[in-house]
């Protein structure tokens, strides 16, 4: 029997959902499952007329992606916005316990709130910092990751001490996935503390802003040399990592780069630096305006093209060295990658959607008031609480989460309700911080059109996904977050 | 001393072409380079002016804007024909369980038991072979064979 002959020509089948970014001949399409093309602008214009038909050579590529509105794999995809959203259904990770305000460095860019090493009255205290975990262990989340932070939270040794036994001794009964983290500038770091460390299994994470005289002029420490203390023990730490033993596991440790005025113009030695200390990831972070860094803006501060010429020759520079064989890669760009190329959420609370605020992490001041976040937690060091959650001792793990701070930054930093994010063909991959809009613009919301911290993420979204355009380069940037 | 205020570069637009929300929304697009004002004239024109506030000159604010329109009626346009599938796909997503854990391989039956099915099994196993080399193999009936190799090809019914 014949087969009955195709109906007349079909209907177009109509516009996919994408967003796009123009780029001079060509065209970057998103989608809200985190699948990206690039078209020529012919191509374009088929695919929003939806005439882009099945011989075309991009189709089936198109089609697998979710950019052709009559083969959408529902499943596939719905699988895929999953992994990539599924924070959504978590709670809280990551809890900041601020074991002290206390601190010996006065960094020119703090924005910890720091007050001087005599002031023990902004210590938490054992049963507080108890307390905070016992709450932390409330998130449904099946991992939580405590990370303690300052000031210096070595100068509340006890307090630490306490917190992590504590927490190990919850995990235990809890089954779930401890992570435990210390920020420290390791200046009053000892042996014996650094084996207390490494048998709990804490990971160790520090400040390292290049070589010695830009550190130390970023970070000034009046009782010795913040870079050589800060060296000493990465290479320490690097070293018990190389020679693991078989009853704990000792991570290998971390550092973070602040940029500030001075730091421009000298990507090559800072870069080196981490290489030099055998660090293989290096976290271009720029300066926010909260805390002492808004006082010194003018002195340490710069534009957003400022850093993101930075950023750029970083990154330039480090894709140089992984061509001569050297490992270490930029982690927001490698997050951001992992986000582009996997589709996949990796653990980034700035750039999320909603941000990471209270719904992702709680920040836990030396009183035991909560905070959205650490950034949060600042501007109420300033005086004002418009981040502040709740009280551990005072409040229930139901009554912060759903405090008005935390549904304010959680409807604030929702991109579908940002007239420019809405639009962008980076939202995705990207996220906003209601606490940045607050303090740089006065509102929780900010204008995206004018507001820095944007400008800085689509500097470098544009650069990744332009290096991503040529062979050679998105190699090495998919290897970056292989594993 | 005062500054100078800019220049302001004027936009017409036809509001049967572009939605006024469609024209608000293009003009906060370059809101970044120009204060912008809009104001309507007569029922079916907005007019927008545009007060360049850094180096980028009217024209090209102009240009940037005329640009966003066109691209936001298309956005308009894609929105409009995608509401209801991303509210599926993304309802869809939400609501989706996660993959449930691989299920243990779990017969239900004692470890007595499950050897008692293996030799039961082995027997079955070592009679069908016993069965095969006395010759139950020839398949008198022809049962191992395909339909074709039994009856030939199928013959078209239709008359020449």
């Amino acid at each position: 029997m014949a087969l009955k002959k195709a109906a007349k020509k079909t209907e177009p089948a109509g516009p996919p959902q994408l967003l796009w970014r123009r780029d001079g001949a060509s065209c970057l399409v998103t989608n809200d499952f985190g699948q990206y093309a690039w078209l020529k602008k012919k191509d374009f214009d088929l695919l929003l007329a939806g005439r882009l038909g099945g011989k075309h050579p991009r189709y089936a590529a198109l089609a697998d992606k979710g950019f052709i509105r009559d083969r959408l794999d529902f499943d596939g995809l719905a699988a895929k916005w999953r992994s990539k959203n599924a924070f959504l259904n978590s709670g809280p990770g990551l809890h900041i316990l601020v074991l002290t305000l206390r601190c010996n460095h006065k960094c020119l860019y703090c924005q910890s709130a720091a007050a001087g090493p005599g002031a023990r009255d902004t210590d938490m205290s054992a049963a507080t910092a108890k307390k905070c975990v016992d709450f932390a262990f409330q998130s449904p989340n099946p991992g939580i990751t405590i990370e303690f932070q300052g000031g210096e939270p070595l100068l509340n040794w006890e307090a630490l001490k306490a917190a992590v036994l504590h927490a190990r001794g919850k995990a235990k009964k809890t089954g779930k996935n401890l992570s435990l983290a210390l920020v420290s500038n390791f200046s009053l770091m000892t042996e014996e503390k650094a084996q207390f460390l490494m048998e709990q299994e804490v990971s160790i994470c520090t400040s390292l802003d290049g070589p010695a005289d830009l550190h130390n002029r970023n970070r000034v420490f009046c009782g010795g040399n913040s870079h050589a203390a800060t060296v000493k023990w990465l290479k320490f730490f690097q070293a018990r990592h190389a020679r693991q033993v078989p009853e704990y596991r000792v991570f290998k440790p971390s550092a973070l780069l602040t940029v500030s005025r001075y730091s421009l113009g000298r990507h090559k030695e800072i870069i080196d630096e981490y290489v030099k200390a055998g660090l293989e990831d290096v976290f271009v972070r720029p300066l926010a305006p909260i805390g002492y860094a808004k006082n010194l803006w003018g002195q340490i501060g710069y534009e957003a093209k400022d850093f993101a010429d930075f950023y750029l020759k970083s990154l330039d520079y480090i894709l140089k060295l992984n061509r001569r064989g050297v490992v270490i890669r930029e982690k927001m760009a490698a997050m951001m990658l992992d986000k582009i190329v996997n589709a996949r959420d990796p653990g980034y609370l700035d750039a999320r959607c909603p941000c990471g605020a209270a719904i992702g992490q709680i920040a836990y001041n030396y009183n035991g008031d909560l905070y959205t976040c650490d950034e949060g937690r600042m501007v109420g060091w300033e005086g004002d609480d418009a981040f502040k959650i709740g009280n551990v001792r005072k409040d229930t793990y139901r009554k912060v989460l759903t405090s008005g701070a935390a549904r304010a930054c959680v409807l604030s930093s929702n991109l579908e309700s940002q007239p420019d994010c809405a639009r962008c063909a980076y939202k995705p991959y990207c996220g906003v911080c209601p606490v940045y809009n607050y303090e740089a613009q006065g509102s929780l919301w900010g204008d995206m059109a004018t507001n820095d911290r944007c400008g800085l993420f689509k500097g470098i979204f544009g650069a990744l996904f332009a290096l991503l355009k040529k062979p050679g380069n998105e190699t090495i940037l998919k290897n970056w977050v292989g594993k | 001393m005062n500054k100078k205020p800019a220049a302001k570069t004027k936009v017409s637009v036809s509001l049967k072409k572009y939605p006024i929300e469609t024209v608000r929304y293009a003009a906060h697009a370059v809101s970044c380079a120009a204060r912008v004002f809009i104001r309507t004239a007569g029922r079916d024109t907005a007019v927008a002016e545009f007060e360049p506030t850094g180096r980028l000159p009217g024209a090209k604010i102009a240009a940037a804007f005329r640009a966003e329109l066109a691209d936001e009626a298309l956005r308009a346009s894609v929105y409009a024909a995608n509401r209801e599938l991303r509210d599926f796909m993304i309802l869809k997503a939400l609501s989706a369980q996660a993959a449930p854990p691989p299920r243990q391989d779990d017969s239900g039956l004692t470890p007595e038991q499950e050897k008692e099915l293996d030799a039961l099994i082995a027997q079955v196993e070592s009679e069908i072979k016993q069965e095969a080399a006395s010759g139950a193999a020839s398949d008198p009936l022809g049962i191992t064979r395909t339909w074709e190799d039994k009856y030939g090809a199928k013959k078209s019914r239709k008359k020449n």
